[in-house]
């Protein structure tokens, strides 16, 4: 069965002085949220989000979901997990990294199996997957007793 | 050139059918979304998700790609609205992939014709640099109308 997920922007002005909102999303969970370049491309994001951000939020969520999924099925559920995606943009070139973290209790597993669990999940929950062409994509995982 | 970070995290309880997590945008403090996966996945969906927050990249990205774009080519914009639907589906073999993104613009702009919008509307998604990526593992599709202003 096929999920179709929609967000609609309106953007007003040219690149460099205009700025957009995020209006609505299908869910009507969030919105309307602000862009504009300059908060997308200098070092301090201004309290904008920016598509950087947002792509880091499906990353980051996606594989939490792969993980805890992964886990429960070899027969360790997690208590908890806490994922974070960085992303790096560079202006002109793109995305060239993302970092992902996992802080995970899980009862009953070692360091290496949630090594394991994380790299599988890595590898395959589908954000991952829409973007394989990202030139580096890295892991640090660790339990948390 | 710049590099420019931008971070967000996930807190994740339970197990993938019945937890549930919070997305949080660290580094502008933004939003903070609850997600889980019947929101994912059904029809109505109340929560956000990690497809929907890619069709707001996605969306995003585009319609500053084609404010560029537009006036590179002599026009003025004045407003452009951009909608972005990503598709989800369960592919034989490959489990769930993100197989579609479509782009809808509908632009408001002065000093540019059907065919110049058009022009630019496939540069931008050139230019884009999500669409670049996620070409690469599913079809990107952008549709570009004229309003008059």
């Amino acid at each position: 069965m096929a999920a179709e997920r929609r967000a609609s922007v309106t953007w007003r002005g040219d690149l460099m002085s205009g700025s957009g909102t995020i209006d609505e999303v299908g869910s009507g969970s969030f919105g309307p949220l602000d862009v504009s370049w300059p908060a997308r491309t200098e070092e301090s994001s201004g309290g904008k989000t920016s598509p950087e951000e947002l792509i880091a939020a499906a990353h980051a969520s996606c594989f939490a979901m792969a993980l805890s999924h992964g886990l429960a099925q070899a027969g360790s559920a997690p208590e908890r997990l806490q994922t974070a995606a960085t992303v790096t943009f560079v202006p002109g070139t793109g995305i060239t990294k993302v970092a992902l973290s996992v802080r995970g209790i899980v009862p009953g597993l070692d360091a290496a199996g949630f090594q394991a669990a994380a790299e599988n999940a890595r590898e395959n929950c589908p954000v991952s997957q829409a973007l394989a062409a990202v030139p580096e994509i890295t892991l640090d995982a660790s339990l948390d007793s | 050139m710049p590099r420019v970070v931008r971070q967000a995290a996930v807190a994740w309880q339970g197990s993938l059918s019945r937890g549930s997590g919070t997305a949080t945008a660290t580094s502008s403090g933004t939003f903070e979304l609850p997600i889980d996966l019947p929101s994912r996945i059904s029809d109505k969906p109340g929560k956000t998700s990690p497809e929907e927050l890619l069709a707001a990249a996605h969306a995003g990205c585009y319609s500053t790609s084609l404010a560029g774009e537009i006036a590179r080519a002599g026009g003025t914009v004045e407003r452009l609205d951009v909608t972005c639907t990503i598709t989800l589906d369960e592919v034989e073999g490959k489990g769930h992939l993100i197989v579609s993104s479509e782009l809808d613009a509908r632009a408001r702009a002065d000093g540019i014709d059907k065919a110049g919008l058009e022009r630019a509307a496939r540069t931008a998604d050139d230019g884009c640099t999500f669409s670049a990526l996620i070409r690469a593992s599913a079809s990107v599709s952008v549709r570009a109308v004229l309003e008059s202003s």
